[in-house]
């Protein structure tokens, strides 16, 4: 239980008979900026709660920079950055007092080198000039952002933040983005859950997609989408000239559907393997038909997670 | 991440001035510009008590200087009361709830401290002004007492028990604030029951229950009045002194300063506990099943040991005090008192509702519900187990309530036979059942409540609680009251609700004849009927209990 950043094994959650989270288990090495993703009631913040030490699972084994969660709980939260979704922020302080009192309570120093840490997060998070601001006064995006500096302020070694960049604009949040990538680089583990899936597929270098408290598939944004991406490929091929000799052809296979011209593209679904594919294309090169391009579209994240969802509804 | 922070050592939870909780509300609600006002508003009120009083008593009331300044003293007392146990509780309450619902608590519980530390954090940080406050008035208090001359040990005595009882305040606040969803209901309920515990039990410590009176600073500060007053009224305050009951501890000649901390200490010990189990796990019951019998097992010994001693003198009984107050109203002479019959009744009721209360209250706080047994179950079978630790949260309260009942019955019936014992009560002795109706009284009460709500939940025994406890009683008492026929059919309804059980209980272990015949009649055969059901009805409970858990636990495999 202590190979990864994150090791999970055999985690349940239940709310009475409903299970949150079924008997997953889960492996993330240090330095990876880790996704998870599923629809509503998935069991993502369940999961999330557990990680960060919020709520005890029914049971499992849980550790987080080899540190056993709930055998040590104290000690694991001196490793763990926690940012819940739409974080909130205490109304009587400002934005230095805030992150002053997170530093005192992880023991970072004297006052004055708790001090130069708070700036040092506050610059991190463009929120220097803001420092003597009343909390209660920030924006939705300005909140998001302190409490991301709330959560950097301990150089914690897993970070856990959900759905981390809602309520910022798209240049905040790619300015999130490639902080979250430097701080991967830097050595921290960051599991994260957006809604925005191709955000979430950009940053993550791996990812886990959950459902009704399963996890359907980990691993690299391609296999995952391989895995559980739909079997029917669509592909797309482009001719020298619109040609009605290739649509009599491609209506003749049996493991080709939905076929769509327009002009010299054309659009249609194949059912096969890889091998097949291969195959298919050589023919399609060798019959004369002027192919000048071949591509593949695969199932973006957003057709996973709505084949997901829909296969939740399915009775 | 890689670069670790040079972190130093985790704070003890005794060093309150380094706590960051208490750092954190140091900064927050002490900011100058809110507390100046503030502390400008009570240090002139303060000074105003001060000066008014004591310079009245000396330019009009031509008393010395030394009676003179003893007079403030209250006074300030009551104001320092006023802002540290009602201000400071209800402070503690209404922003303990207000946290959880900001969230920001959260937070907090993902610091890197202990739980006991965090909850001294949020004990002595949540009410700080109030205690800046206190202090900025201590100048005023210290300075009458040094010209009144009071004795040092005393000033101690007095502020020691004061400091002690806001603490204990502010942790039924923050214990409020922690378990009480709604702001509002958390900041009134903590205040109304420091209000209630100044107003109300200094009045019912009058008539008999005198221990609730420890809650308080009262003892104390009425053992050291004699040193608040001008010398010339230390004989009136002395005579008082004589006639207001105190609680001798099983008749151990303890002083009222010690007796107070520890009953003040211990419900800190209690309340502490409760505190630092939701905060080491938020789904944690607030007492575990030893902490439950152990805090009932205290009640208990402590009631007996107050209300012992008092029974000899007659401090115990209502009557003495009602002789007392309106005695030359009523022609009765207050040095002929003797206690009345009816009272064998009412005393030894009143300890059984008591007791059966308390059962009903631990229980409440150690029942399982089913979330909690499905986890509990499939967290044993996850590590290879068949069955659940007795002392776990999700393990059934039966034998913990069968605990209960034996305790209270030890001391329901110690009570009833010192009562039926004493001097004042020759004539009358226990009768041979008396054993037998205590234990039955808490059994079926104790069993049936914590079985109805282990195998139905909390909604469905307020349900079961208002049609076979409440409305009973008002049906019967309503028939009672119509005209004489309906008497008998009164005594029956009302025997049907476990509240009366103890009341009925105690006409069976002591018989008395001060009563109309028909309620004489009526209530032995009321009790032991309505009794035998209940033994059915709770067997059937136990069994309806046992087949539940038993569903639950084979749902889990």
């Amino acid at each position: 239980m202590s190979a990864g950043a994150i090791e999970i094994k055999d985690l349940r959650v239940d709310y009475g008979d409903f299970v949150a989270v079924n008997d997953i288990s889960l492996s993330v090495p240090y330095g990876e900026v880790f996704g998870l993703v599923g629809p509503n009631g998935a069991g993502k913040t369940s999961t999330f709660r557990v990680l960060a030490t919020l709520m005890e699972p029914t049971y499992g084994e849980v550790s987080l920079a080899g540190i056993d969660i709930l055998e040590n709980t104290e000690r694991a939260r001196e490793v763990i950055g926690y940012m819940p979704d739409l974080a909130p922020v205490p109304s009587d302080l400002k934005l230095w007092e805030f992150l002053d009192f997170h530093a005192d309570t992880h023991r970072l120093g004297n006052r004055k080198e708790r001090r130069a840490r708070v700036d040092e997060c506050l610059d991190i998070v463009n929120l220097t000039e803001k420092e003597n601001a009343w909390c209660k006064a920030l924006s939705r995006g300005q909140t998001q952002r302190l409490v991301l500096a709330k959560t950097l302020m301990h150089r914690p070694s897993v970070m856990i933040l959900d759905e981390p960049a809602s309520g910022l604009d798209p240049l905040s949040r790619r300015e999130m983005r490639h902080a979250l990538q430097k701080l991967a680089k830097g050595g921290a583990t960051v599991l994260v859950s957006s809604h925005i899936l191709t955000e979430l597929a950009e940053m993550c270098s791996s990812l886990c997609v959950m459902n009704e408290g399963n996890l359907l598939a980990s691993g690299t944004a391609e296999e995952v989408r391989a895995k559980l991406g739909k079997k029917e490929r669509s592909l797309r091929a482009t001719f020298l000239a619109e040609n009605e000799a290739v649509l009599r052809c491609l209506r003749m296979d049996s493991r080709i559907s939905e076929i769509r011209a327009d002009g010299p593209d054309v659009t249609f679904h194949f059912v096969g393997n890889d091998e097949e594919q291969v195959g298919f294309l050589r023919t399609l090169a060798s019959g004369g038909f002027g192919l000048k391009a071949f591509e593949e579209e695969g199932s973006s994240f957003e057709d996973i997670l709505v084949q997901v969802a829909e296969e939740n509804r399915k009775p | 991440m890689s670069e670790e922070l040079q972190r130093e050592k985790m704070v003890p939870f005794w060093k309150i001035w380094a706590n960051p909780i208490v750092r954190r509300y140091a900064r927050s609600r002490l900011r100058p510009v809110s507390l100046g006002g503030v502390l400008l508003v009570f240090v002139l009120i303060a000074a105003f008590i001060f000066f008014s009083i004591r310079q009245g008593a000396m330019g009009q009331g031509k008393l010395e200087l030394m009676d003179a300044a003893r007079l403030p003293i209250v006074p300030l007392l009551v104001l320092q009361g006023l802002i540290l146990f009602m201000l400071g509780t209800g402070q503690v309450a209404g922003a303990m709830t207000a946290e959880a619902d900001e969230g920001v608590l959260e937070y907090q519980r993902l610091a890197p401290m202990t739980p006991l530390t965090k909850v001294v954090g949020y004990l002595f940080g949540l009410p700080i002004r109030e205690w800046v406050i206190f202090a900025a008035t201590m100048p005023f208090s210290i300075f009458s007492m040094w010209q009144g001359k009071v004795p040092l040990g005393v000033f101690l005595e007095i502020y020691s028990v004061f400091i002690v009882a806001g603490v204990l305040y502010h942790l039924t606040g923050l214990l409020a604030g922690t378990v009480m969803k709604n702001r509002r209901w958390a900041f009134l309920g903590s205040m109304g029951l420091v209000f209630m515990l100044y107003t109300v039990l200094p009045q019912v410590a009058k008539f008999g229950l005198v221990y609730f009176k420890y809650f308080t600073i009262l003892p104390v500060v009425e053992e050291s009045f004699a040193y608040f007053v001008p010398r010339s009224g230390q004989m009136v305050i002395q005579t008082m002194q004589e006639l207001v009951p105190t609680a001798r501890f099983f008749g151990l000649n303890f002083p009222q300063v010690v007796f107070t901390l520890i009953s003040q200490g211990i419900l800190i010990l209690a309340m502490s506990t409760m505190l630092w189990r939701r905060w080491r796990r938020n789904e944690s019951h607030l007492l575990g099943k030893v902490g439950a019998v152990g805090l009932f097992a205290w009640v208990q010994l402590v009631i007996l040991g107050n209300a012992l001693p008092l029974i000899e003198t007659g401090q115990l009984f209502p009557s003495r005090e009602f002789g007392r107050r309106f005695g030359r109203f009523a022609g009765v002479d207050p040095a002929n008192w003797q206690p009345e019959a009816w009272e064998i009744f009412m005393m030894i009721g009143i300890f059984g509702v008591v007791t059966l209360a308390m059962i009903w209250m631990m229980s409440f706080l150690i029942i399982p519900n089913e979330e909690g047994q499905v986890r509990g179950w499939r967290r044993v079978r996850k590590k290879g187990g068949s069955r659940l630790s007795i002392l776990s949260d999700p393990a059934t309260a039966t034998p913990w309530v069968f605990l209960m009942v034996a305790i209270g019955s030890v001391g329901w019936f110690t009570f009833a036979k010192a009562i039926v014992g004493s001097r004042w009560f020759p004539e009358f002795q226990l009768s041979s059942m008396a054993l037998l109706a205590i234990v039955m009284v808490l059994f079926t009460g104790g069993i049936l409540v914590q079985t109805i709500l282990e195998t139905k939940g909390r909604k469905f025994t307020i349900l079961a609680i208002i049609l076979g406890g409440v409305l009973p009683l008002m049906l019967g008492m309503i028939a009672a009251l119509t005209k004489d026929e309906l008497l008998p059919a009164g005594v029956w309804l009302i025997g049907i609700s476990p509240m009366s059980w103890a009341m009925y209980a105690s006409q069976v272990v002591v018989p008395i004849d001060d009563m109309p015949a028909d309620v004489i009649r009526g209530i032995p055969l009321a009790f032991w009927f309505w009794q035998g059901v209940a033994v059915l009805l709770s067997l059937w409970m136990l069994n309806l209990l046992r087949r539940t858990r038993k569903e639950i636990a084979e749902k889990t495999k």
